[in-house]
């Protein structure tokens, strides 16, 4: 069985031929085809959805969900949150950074940081 | 003032949440800028309240674009489209509102392009198309559920980025960055409460934020508000005596705004306990509300709902404040016409056409939602009416 990372709302390819199985996939509520681009899966319903038909062909996709300020991946077991949250994101605030005390302002100055690296590309 | 206002992100770091879906808005736009045209726009794709509209009027700000702002519940036909933007593409614009007289680029902004029907609004969506192809000034559209199969072209030429809700850590970021500003304090309890509560919607946590500051006590409107139903709703909204709550539970629950209208219309027709000279001002304000659902449903002037969504808060609002009190009864006729039994509604169409229609000299529509109503009250042997009202009331 091959795992593959995925992040929720950005497009990404499956390294596999889908030939019928196309349609059923995009027939999946929240999941969109783009085409150039990829999948686009919305949240975790529409994600399980789609792992049903893929394991047949043996690939399971596997959300990823990084903390936004250090990087670190993040365990949504360990959360406190965790039942009322959708976790259908990109990015989180992992455990340890959660707890600074000057987290707003770390949480924009790494914005900041990050869009003045895209404008200056 | 209303803090969702107050602290409405100024520059693209303000908007928490969303990081990716940013960073592909904001490098498509740099790349724009840059002469690099392969998109013809972008369309955000996401449920209301989680910081859409605010990210494309910051994102305007941080690269000094003047922001034209299209709302498809205003315009929504081609030719209307056409006369506001169809020959904007390569003007700029002078910026006298800030004082400094600088020529400024212009983006196009069409928010909630899913209420644009492409059959219903004549050419609506394809003006949108043949504006953005032009590829003469960047175009984002915002949408809350675009439909694959309606909104298909503007899904697949356009770049389609989703928001998603925020995660209550993120709830508690934006509302931790208010409460410093604002030097309240607040138990980080309440802030963790407030997040769980509000299925990542920024805006309805900022609005429960204020009232907590106000010493409200937020246990009581902590409770999930959206696709409510009818009854519930109801006895919600009658209870509240808050404007901010109300206006939520009415936001959260929009399909319902009429029967919400016609419900509280026969409260206060009922009620006996408030003040005559209440109930003649609460009729006068009902008058007005019923006269713009009319207009709007008669033309699809979808540009008076704005008002509807202004008035009928206060209307709530002021009933619930005279002493309007609801009794546990919704009027029958308008719960079984409208709420509970789409197929009795067409079995009384096809009455009222066949046997009703020649001595009524009315529409249909007029005569469920006014004379039938009316006609309750008094004694009537017809048989034809007779077995209505049996169904009916």
């Amino acid at each position: 069985m091959q795992y593959m990372n995925i992040r929720y709302g950005v497009p990404f390819r499956i390294p596999r031929r889908l030939g019928d199985r196309f349609k059923e996939i995009v027939s999946i509520k929240g999941v969109n085809y783009i085409r150039g681009s990829g999948f686009i899966v919305e949240n975790k319903e529409a994600l399980d959805s789609m792992n049903k038909i893929l394991v047949k062909m043996g690939l399971i996709l596997k959300p990823t969900i990084t903390c936004y300020i250090c990087g670190s991946e993040i365990n949504c077991d360990e959360c406190p949150y965790n039942k009322s949250c959708h976790k259908a994101v990109t990015h989180c605030i992992c455990k340890v950074c959660f707890t600074k005390t000057n987290l707003v302002k770390e949480y924009m100055d790494k914005q900041k940081r990050e869009i003045n690296l895209i404008i200056s590309k | 003032m209303l803090w969702t206002e107050k602290y409405r992100p100024r520059n693209v770091e303000d908007v928490i949440g969303n990081e990716e879906a940013k960073k592909q808005v904001i490098k498509w736009l740099v790349e724009w800028l840059r002469g690099n045209k392969d998109y013809p726009g972008v369309l955000l794709a996401g449920p209301p309240g989680i910081g859409k509209t605010s990210f494309v009027y910051a994102l305007a700000n941080q690269f000094n674009l003047h922001v034209i702002e299209l709302n498809a519940s205003d315009v929504r036909t081609a030719q209307q489209i056409y006369s506001k933007v169809g020959s904007l593409g390569r003007t700029t614009t002078l910026d006298s509102f800030t004082g400094n007289k600088q020529r400024k680029n212009i983006l196009i902004f069409f928010d909630e392009v899913d209420g644009i029907d492409p059959k219903a609004d004549s050419g609506g969506l394809k003006a949108i198309l043949e504006i953005a192809n032009k590829r003469e000034a960047p175009i984002i559209a915002a949408a809350n559920f675009p439909d694959p199969i309606k909104h298909k072209e503007l899904i697949n030429t356009f770049k389609y980025i989703v928001f998603r809700p925020l995660t209550p850590k993120q709830i508690i970021i934006l509302l931790k960055r208010i409460v410093r500003n604002e030097g309240i304090t607040i138990s980080d309890e309440n802030l963790s409460n407030i997040a769980t509560k509000v299925n990542g919607d920024a805006r309805l946590a900022v609005n429960l934020l204020q009232e907590a500051s106000l010493g409200l006590d937020i246990d009581i409107t902590l409770t999930p508000m959206e696709n409510l139903p009818f009854e519930e709703l109801i006895k919600r909204l009658s209870t509240s005596y808050s404007i901010i709550e109300i206006k939520n539970l009415l936001n959260s629950n929009s399909n319902y705004l009429e029967d919400v209208f016609y419900t509280y219309f026969d409260l206060i027709t009922r009620s006996n306990n408030i003040p005559f000279e209440d109930k003649v001002r609460l009729l006068e304000y009902s008058t007005k509300l019923n006269e713009l659902f009319g207009k709007m449903n008669k033309k699809r002037s979808f540009y008076l709902f704005r008002y509807i969504t202004t008035m009928l808060p206060w209307f709530i609002y002021s009933a619930n404040r005279a002493g309007v009190v609801y009794d546990g009864r919704i009027p029958g006729y308008r719960f079984k016409l409208f709420i509970q039994n789409r197929k009795f509604r067409e079995h009384l169409n096809q009455i009222y056409q066949e046997k009703l229609k020649f001595f009524m000299h009315e529409s249909y529509r007029k005569f469920i939602s006014e004379t039938l109503p009316t006609l309750r009250y008094i004694n009537i042997n017809d048989e034809i009416l007779t077995e209505l009202f049996q169904k009916v009331l």
